[in-house]
């Protein structure tokens, strides 16, 4: 199979075509769940996706090591790379990581100001063309820093996909399967899908799409054996 | 037999960072074992300069290049301590003298914390299985957070950082340690702090202290179930959590962190407590020969004088007194007019002279001790030798040695200097291998290859001021190489008729690429087309094409070659027709296989500020860098790129400028990557011009 194919028959086209061609550039995309459901795997594969269209991901994180999270990558490329079986596999791999940068911060109560600005130099000064920017495990605080993400996404014309992890008692969503602690924040969200425990596999729901709210299933669960996404019933 | 010198001795290595104070560190630990009777500074004003910085080089430098073994004692125990350079340029240097240490001392600096070198020092510590102390110099200076260092330990690191001492007051407020085993404060007193008091912990610290002895114990007790036990039951002893501490070392699951100011005389002596304590003897590491009469069947070494000796070379000096050797005995202990056998270049030779060093003076022995660090004077041999006692024909498992990724052309500048050279360069080439010369045949040009430009610099330094061979240098020349990226079929006959004997011989087969390996020769002739005594002759010509592809003139890699076809001369076939036969076949079809040109990549990081971020990541981006990620930390960040080498030459003063001076960086040899179609037809076009040049000529 050739990388094209690969792009087209990928899982993630079904959330695309779900949300109407995309998150879009200048757009926040926010996967919810609690700790431990498979966010960091999810993100990774929506970059993974990205990087295999030729496109140019940044992902910022907030571990102890950057080395963690470069095994996250070559860990979902390989199972990617392992479900049709791919040609030159290995030069595909190398594109992947020459359009893929990992900004990693390890300071505590990081201001976004500061994270953005690191962002706006790799893109400026360091013309990283990023179309694509991943938030794993920042800890936003409030409409505020929202809002400066957006900005942000707009002036330099990314899409963004953030991680948040939910904390709160159960019930943690609405009735309309939104997060109950984001109700403050939905209003700024385009896209916003949770990741819930459905028997042993992992749902994926889609929560806000651009306009829409409460919108159809997905179809799409995380297989807890590969960590990727995939169609339900394959 | 092992015998008690053994058990008691340790041979250690201080690796660090340059700059976090590692020769400071050494000169305190020769001081306070009474080797030397004064302390010299590494800057110092007295131009004297501390004793392990031997080479003139290194002094005026700060730095430390060349590794010298020197033995010391404390508490009864001799140590021989192995200084390993601080420059990531001479990594070989650092990693042969990890080949022979047991045990190694972690330094960092308590302002810097884990640094892009000590990085790449742990790493090849981890590649050695080198048991390791951390100590955290400089708690005395402005910024000092011994605390944070530990945390970047286990973060950047990777290590199960245990503090064993906690500082009394730091920066200018640094006064003495508190050791967290035995809960007392050490103060350091008189002119050079060689009287050690103790006393009470300040009530101050005593919760503290408290605090961090739990964790301390805490970590530590997994180590023993001993210790686990005394410690629920709130009985433990000093020499259960020793043995325990040992044994997380020894096993590498555990780096004890200890602290001090080696410059304002803290915490050294607890540092050489630790290190007899902690640190392994020669018999407790496993060290493996290979058996090179039995097919390299890997045979276990023991420490122990009564077996037949085993020992590594591994650095040469040139002295006044002609070439000293330093070797590891790993078995056995020679003895003065000993018989040994040097098993790579399969001659024998006698012990004449066996010493053992001190930083200032050397000592007469008779005899060594099993696992001793010691010297030898007068051998002819190279670094990374084995000598065993015969019948014994054993080699030390090889040492790592990378490949060198720049050459330099060289012209002395008058005779007496080119006399000179000559001599310079068989000496460094025998003492360092990743060092290497040798003079291309075309331009008659005596051409050096090394690991990077400094590692260069520093030997044409050497040559003039060792040697007084002044030379003039060309413009610093990657080592590139060719590499074929597709199968191609080839038939060639060579044939000359010119009066008398003619050559005749005709090859058929293909050639295709082929990872990780240089070259392959594959013969699949059938029923003598070709006569099996032509085969080798076949074989030597395609190694001789592709010493240099047609491309660019580099080596060809990545190549294997098979043949299935020919024919021959009853009179005119020859061992050189069939060499000539290969080298056209190679050359007529070469092109046709679509070579590529591949370049060296390193793998470099950069470190500095996070204020200069963006001009770190310009400056790597206009260098067809790509930036693999980040790292902030505080106002700190760090930045891995995989960089070709060529475009790193003079990336020193470009970051210097750039950042004021605050960044540094550090690069290792990666792999070879392809060059880009722009650059690869320019340097196409270059070789062809240069090459019409000589033509026209």
């Amino acid at each position: 199979m050739v990388k094209s194919e690969l792009v087209k028959r990928s899982p993630l086209r079904i959330l695309e075509k779900s949300i109407h061609g995309g998150v879009g550039k200048g757009n926040i995309a926010v996967l919810a769940s609690r700790k431990g459901v498979g966010k960091t795997a999810c993100l990774v594969h929506i970059a993974t996706d990205r990087l295999l269209r030729g496109g140019h991901v940044i992902h910022v994180s907030f571990a102890a090591r950057v080395d963690h999270i470069v095994s996250w990558y070559e860990d979902i490329f390989e199972e990617i790379a392992k479900w049709k079986d791919v040609q030159s596999v290995a030069d595909i791999h190398d594109e992947t990581v020459k359009n893929r940068v990992i900004m990693n911060f390890n300071q505590d109560g990081l201001g976004i100001d500061k994270v953005l600005k690191s962002l706006g130099a790799m893109i400026g000064e360091g013309h990283f063309p990023a179309d694509m920017v991943i938030f794993d495990g920042f800890n936003l605080q409030g409409r505020g820093e929202l809002a400066a993400i957006k900005d942000f996404a707009r002036a330099t014309d990314v899409e963004v996909w953030f991680s948040a992890s939910l904390k709160g008692e159960d019930p943690l969503f609405d009735e309309r399967c939104i997060p109950v602690e984001f109700n403050d924040l939905v209003a700024s969200i385009d896209v916003l899908v949770t990741l819930q425990f459905e028997g042993d596999h992992v749902r994926l729901q889609l929560a806000k799409d651009h306009d829409a709210r409460n919108t159809a299933g997905l179809h799409l669960s995380l297989d807890p054996r590969t960590l990727l996404i995939s169609q339900d019933g394959r | 037999m092992t015998t008690d010198a053994t058990v008691r001795m340790r041979n250690i290595g201080i690796s660090a960072h340059i700059d976090s104070g590692k020769t400071t560190l050494t000169e305190r630990i020769l001081y306070y074992c009474k080797k030397i009777h004064a302390i010299h500074e590494v800057h110092g004003k007295d131009g004297v300069g501390a004793t392990m910085d031997s080479m003139e080089l290194e002094r005026e430098r700060g730095i430390t290049i060349a590794s010298a073994a020197t033995n010391v004692t404390w508490l009864d125990h001799p140590i021989n301590i192995i200084d390993t350079p601080g420059h990531v340029d001479f990594t070989i240097e650092v990693e042969r003298s990890l080949r022979v240490l047991d045990g190694a001392i972690l330094v960092l600096s308590a302002v810097e914390g884990v640094q892009s070198q000590s990085i790449t020092v742990d790493r090849q510590l981890k590649r050695y299985g080198v048991p390791r102390l951390a100590f955290v110099n400089k708690v005395d200076r402005t910024g000092a957070s011994p605390f944070k260092v530990r945390d970047q330990l286990v973060e950047k690191l990777g290590l199960n950082a245990v503090l064993l001492q906690i500082p009394i007051g730091i920066e200018d407020r640094h006064q003495g340690i508190v050791d967290l085993v035995t809960m007392k404060a050490a103060y350091f007193d008189g002119d050079n702090g060689e009287v050690v008091r103790l006393e009470e912990i300040p009530s101050e610290l005593r919760a503290e202290a408290e605090t961090w002895r739990e964790r301390m114990l805490d970590a530590v007790s997994m180590f023993s179930d001993e210790l686990a036990e005394a410690f629920l039951a709130g009985e433990v002893t000093e020499e259960l959590v020793h043995e325990a501490v040992r044994k997380g070392t020894i096993s590498r699951e555990l780096c004890p962190v200890f602290l001090g100011s080696a410059y304002k005389n803290k915490g050294v002596q607890l540092l050489l407590d630790a290190i007899v304590r902690y640190l392994p003897n020669p018999t407790e590491r496993e060290n493996i020969a290979l058996d090179l009469d039995n097919e390299e069947k890997e045979v276990r070494l023991q420490a122990d004088s009564s077996l037949p000796t085993v020992a590594l070379a591994f650095k040469l000096e040139d002295g006044q007194y002609g070439q000293l050797t330093y070797i590891r005995v790993y078995q056995g202990a020679p003895k003065k007019g000993d018989e040994l056998y040097n098993s790579r270049a399969q001659r024998k030779f006698k012990v004449g002279r066996l010493v053992r060093m001190h930083a200032d003076h050397m000592e007469d022995i008779a005899e060594s001790e099993s696992g001793d660090i010691v010297a030898l004077f007068g051998v002819e041999c190279a670094t990374g030798d084995t000598f065993c006692a015969p019948p014994l024909n054993y080699s030390m498992t090889s040492m790592y040695v990378p490949n060198p990724v720049i050459s330099l052309a060289i012209t002395p500048k008058d005779k007496k200097s080119s006399d000179n050279m000559g001599k310079a360069l068989n000496r460094f080439t025998k003492e360092d291998p990743t060092f290497r010369s040798f003079v291309d045949p075309e331009s008659n040009e005596t051409i050096i290859q090394g690991m990077g430009e400094l590692h260069l610099d520093v030997y044409i330094e050497r040559m003039k001021r060792e040697y007084k061979a002044e030379v003039e240098t060309g413009k610093p020349q990657v080592a590139y190489r060719e590499a074929i990226s597709q199968k191609v079929e080839f038939d060639y006959t060579h044939k000359k008729q010119t009066g008398g004997a003619g050559q005749y011989g005709r090859i058929a087969g293909y050639i295709e690429p082929i990872d990780g390996k240089d070259y392959e020769f594959v013969n699949l002739i059938k029923g003598g087309v070709i006569p099996t005594e032509y085969i080798p002759a076949c074989d030597k010509g395609f190694k001789k094409a592709i010493e240099k592809g047609t491309l660019i003139g580099f080596p060809v890699v990545g190549v294997r070659v098979t043949i299935d076809d020919g024919s021959s001369h009853p009179v005119d076939s020859s061992d050189m027709a069939f060499q000539l036969a290969a080298i056209g076949a190679f050359r007529s079809v070469y092109l046709k296989a679509k070579p590529q040109i591949l370049e060296p990549i390193m793998r470099v990081a950069v470190e500095g500020p996070t204020e200069y971020q963006g001009n770190i990541f310009a400056s790597i981006n206009q260098r067809r860098g790509v930036i693999l990620s980040t790292t902030e930390d505080g106002n700190f960040s760090r930045v891995e790129a995989d960089v070709p080498l060529s475009e790193m030459f003079g990336y020193s003063t470009t970051l210097r400028s750039l950042t004021q001076g605050k960044a540094e960086f550090s690069m290792e040899f990666l792999k070879y990557g392809k060059v880009p179609t722009g650059i690869s037809e320019e340097l196409v076009r270059t070789f062809q011009d240069k090459n019409q040049k000589v033509v026209v000529r």
